[in-house]
C-alpha cells in the first residue's frame, strides 16, 4: 500500500514535469481596462490569436503557448505588481504593452530576466539590457515625418502633444529633430483629460504653419480631431502612432480633416513592403479577421510582429527562460515578421526610420501620403 | 487666430457643462445633504447611451433622448435604490455609498460598451462661427445657450417656485418640512430626476464635440465638485461656479500651458475654500 502511494506520487509528479515541459507560459501586461486600453485590448488580441493558433498547429516546437495577461490599466504602479506577479509565476518571456510610464516602471525589474519585449516607440532600451523594442522609436518616426515635410519645403510645423510621459518624449524629439532639419516647432500643450483642443490649435495654427501634428495618443486624441472641424482648420493633421487604429477612424469619421495624416509601421500601407512581409501580413489578416472578425490596424500588426518575436524565440531556442540564451537570439538574428526585426548587440529597437510610412486615410483606409504642397 | 476670444469661446463651452454638472450636484445635495460622487456617472451613462443608441442606425435626436431618459432614470434608481433605505446611515457612509456606486457603474459600462472611446453626431450641423478672431462650432453655441439657459431655469425654479422651496426645505430640516406635510423622499426623487436629466443633458452636448468612454464619470464629478464649490453649494450661484471654472482653465491653458492647469484651478479652490470658511474661523460674520 505504501509503497504503491510512492509510486503513484513519483508518477503525478512525472507527468505533472513533462506537462510542464510541454508548455511555455508569456506573461503579458496590457492595458485592457483605463485611458489606453484601446492599444492594450488590440495588441493583446493579436497574442492570443497567435497562441490559440500554434496550440492548433501542435504548439511552437512541440511546446504548448499559454498567455498569461495582467490587466496594468496602464497605471505604473499596477504594471510592477504585474511583473512582480507573472516573473514570480516563472513566465519565459514578459511582453509589455502598456505606454511609457508603466514600461519605464517595469524596466528595472528585468535585470536579470526574463528578457521583456515592448512595442512603445518611446521606449529605447540600453543593449546592455533584457529589454527588447520592437517599433520604430518615437525619434525615427519624427525624423521619417521630418524627412518627409521637407521634400514638400515646409518651413513650420505646428504641434499638440499631451502633458503626459509619452508627450514629453514626443516633444523631446521633436525639439530635437525638427530644428536639426530646418523646420521650425510651434508647439502648444493639453491636458489628458481636455475636452476641447481649439486653444491649443489657435495657438499653433498661425499663417506661415503648413500641417500640424497631434502626438496625443489615447481616447483624448479625438479632441484634437473633432477640435480641428470646430475651428474650421484646411491644414493637413498628423496623427500620432498609436491613433492608427479602427477604433479611432470610427471615432472620427464625421469630422475628418481635409486631410488626415498619420506616422505609421510601413505594413498599415502593404504596397510599401517587400514580398515576404506582404506574404505574412497576408496571411496574418486573413487569419485574424477569421478569427476576430475584424480588421487588422496598426495596434493588431504591432501585436503580430511582438507575437513572431515570441515564436522565433521558443523556435531557436533551447531554453526560453535563459535571458542570456535569448538576449544573443536576438542581437544576433533577423526575426521575419510583417515587417523584419533587426535588433544588435548595440541597439534593441526593431525597426528604424526605414520601418516607417507617412500614411494618409482616404476611401477607409491607410494608404501612402501624397506630399505636403 | 486670436488666442484670447478663442480662450473666451472654449470656457464658455466648459463652462456651460461645468454649470450644469454643478447644479445638478447641488439639487441632489441640498435635498440629501449628500455630496453624490456617483454624479458624473450621469454624464458617462447618458453619454454612453447615445452613442450605444446612434450607433445602431438610430437619428441622432432620438438617441439623444433615449440618453436624456436613461440618465435620469439611472440617477432615481441610485437614489431609490442605493440611498433611500440606508438614509438612518452617517453622510460619511453615503458619501462613500456613492462612491461605490460610482466604480460599480463604471464597470457596467465597460461591460456594456467596451473600452473604445464612443460618439455620436452634433445636432446642430454647420459650419462654425467666426468672430472676433475666433471660432465656434454651432453645437458650442448650443452648448453654452442651453447649458446656460437650463442652469439658470433650475436656479430659479429652487429660488422662486413653491416645489422648490419644499425641496429648500427638505434640505435646511427634513424633519420639519416632514411636521409640514412634505413629502421629503418624494422631494429626493424629483432633485435626484433633475440631476440626472442636466447630467444627461450636458454629455448630450459636449459628447458631439469630443468622446466618451466609460470611465468618464469621475474626472466629471470632480469638475462639478469644483463648480459646485466654487459656487459655495448655492443653486443660484451655479452658473457662476461653472463659467468660472471653464474660463479660469481656458486662461490658464493659454496664458500658462496645460501643464499649469491642475496647479492653479486647485489653488483657486483652495482659496475659496478659506474663504467660505471665514466665519468659522473668526467665530461670526462681523469680522469676516
Amino acid at each position: 500500500m505504501k509503497y504503491g502511494m510512492i509510486a503513484g506520487l513519483v508518477l503525478t509528479a512525472g507527468l505533472a514535469t513533462q506537462a510542464l515541459a510541454q508548455n511555455v507560459t508569456i506573461g503579458v501586461i496590457a492595458p485592457t481596462t483605463g485611458p489606453i486600453a484601446t492599444v492594450g485590448t488590440r495588441q493583446l488580441q493579436s497574442l492570443q490569436y497567435w497562441a490559440e493558433t500554434a496550440n492548433k498547429a501542435g504548439g511552437v516546437k512541440g511546446k504548448q503557448v499559454e498567455i498569461a495577461h495582467c490587466n496594468d490599466e496602464g497605471s505604473p504602479e499596477k504594471a510592477v505588481n504585474c511583473a512582480r506577479d507573472l516573473i514570480s509565476r516563472g513566465v519565459a518571456l514578459l511582453i509589455n504593452c502598456s505606454v511609457t510610464g508603466p514600461i519605464l516602471a517595469t524596466m528595472p525589474l528585468v535585470v536579470n530576466g526574463p528578457v521583456m519585449l515592448t512595442p512603445s516607440p518611446n521606449v529605447i532600451p540600453a543593449a546592455s539590457t533584457y529589454v527588447f523594442q520592437t517599433s520604430p522609436s518615437d525619434r525615427s518616426q519624427t525624423q521619417a515625418l521630418a524627412d518627409f515635410l521637407k521634400s514638400g519645403g515646409v518651413k513650420k510645423i505646428g504641434m499638440v502633444a499631451a502633458t503626459d510621459s509619452s508627450g514629453e518624449i514626443g516633444v523631446r524629439s521633436a525639439q530635437e529633430v525638427y530644428p536639426a532639419a530646418g523646420i521650425e516647432l510651434n508647439l502648444a500643450r493639453i491636458d489628458l483629460r481636455a475636452t476641447d483642443a481649439s486653444i491649443q490649435l489657435a495657438k499653433v495654427a498661425q499663417a506661415d504653419v503648413k500641417v500640424i501634428y497631434s502626438s496625443y495618443s489615447g481616447a483624448g486624441a479625438a479632441s484634437v480631431v473633432k477640435s480641428y472641424n470646430n475651428l474650421g482648420l484646411e491644414l493637413p493633421l498628423v496623427i500620432s502612432y498609436a491613433n492608427i487604429s479602427d477604433a479611432f477612424t470610427n471615432l472620427v469619421k464625421d469630422e475628418m480633416p481635409k486631410r488626415l495624416l498619420g506616422t505609421a509601421l510601413k505594413s498599415v500601407a502593404p504596397a510599401l513592403l517587400t514580398a515576404d512581409e506582404r506574404a505574412a501580413y497576408e496571411a496574418f489578416e486573413k487569419g485574424f479577421k477569421a478569427w476576430r472578425g475584424q480588421q487588422v490596424d496598426m495596434l493588431t500588426l504591432t501585436g503580430a510582429m511582438l507575437a513572431d518575436t515570441a515564436h522565433a524565440i521558443i523556435a531557436n531556442v533551447a531554453d526560453p527562460k535563459d535571458p542570456k540564451a535569448v538576449k544573443t537570439f536576438l542581437e544576433t538574428t533577423p526575426i521575419k515578421s510583417i515587417q523584419t526585426l533587426k535588433f544588435s548587440p548595440e541597439d534593441h529597437v526593431g525597426l528604424g526610420k526605414d520601418g516607417v510610412a507617412i500614411v494618409e486615410f482616404k476611401n477607409g483606409v491607410w494608404v501612402e501620403a501624397a506630399g505636403i504642397k | 487666430m486670436n488666442p484670447v476670444t478663442q480662450a473666451i469661446y472654449s470656457g464658455l463651452m466648459a463652462g456651460g457643462v461645468y454649470a450644469l454638472l454643478a447644479i445638478g450636484l447641488i439639487v441632489a445635495f441640498r435635498t440629501s445633504r449628500v455630496l453624490n460622487l456617483a454624479h458624473g456617472e450621469t454624464f458617462a451613462v447618458g453619454g454612453v447611451t447615445a452613442g450605444l443608441v446612434a450607433g445602431m442606425g438610430v437619428s441622432k435626436f432620438i438617441a439623444s433622448i433615449a440618453a436624456l431618459v436613461v440618465a435620469m432614470l439611472y440617477a432615481v434608481a441610485v437614489d431609490q435604490i442605493l440611498m433611500k433605505p440606508r438614509r438612518h446611515l452617517p453622510i460619511s457612509s453615503l458619501i462613500l455609498i456613492t462612491l461605490a456606486a460610482a466604480f460599480l457603474t463604471r464597470g457596467v459600462l465597460m461591460v456594456a460598451a467596451g473600452v473604445d472611446p464612443l460618439s455620436f453626431p452634433r445636432l446642430f450641423v454647420g459650419p462654425p462661427i467666426r468672430f472676433a478672431g475666433g471660432a465656434i462650432p454651432l453645437q458650442g453655441v448650443a452648448l453654452v445657450a442651453i447649458g446656460f439657459t437650463a442652469a439658470i431655469c433650475v436656479s430659479l425654479f429652487l429660488v422662486r417656485t413653491p416645489l422648490g422651496r419644499k425641496l429648500r426645505a427638505t434640505a435646511e430640516n427634513p424633519d420639519a418640512a416632514e411636521l409640514l406635510g412634505i413629502d421629503t423622499d418624494r422631494m429626493r426623487l424629483i432633485a435626484s430626476a433633475i440631476a440626472g436629466l442636466l447630467g444627461g443633458l450636458a454629455a448630450v452636448l459636449l459628447v458631439p464635440l469630443t468622446s466618451i468612454d466609460y470611465q468618464a464619470g469621475l474626472g466629471m464629478t470632480l469638475r462639478g465638485i469644483i463648480a459646485a464649490a466654487l459656487a459655495g453649494m448655492s443653486p443660484a450661484l451655479a452658473v457662476v461656479g461653472g463659467l468660472s471654472l471653464g474660463l479660469s482653465e481656458a486662461f490658464v491653458t493659454t496664458y500658462f500651458g496645460a501643464l499649469a492647469q491642475d496647479p492653479v484651478i486647485f489653488a483657486i479652490l483652495i482659496g475659496v475654500a478659506v474663504w467660505q470658511t471665514r466665519k468659522i474661523r473668526f467665530g461670526g460674520s462681523q469680522r469676516a
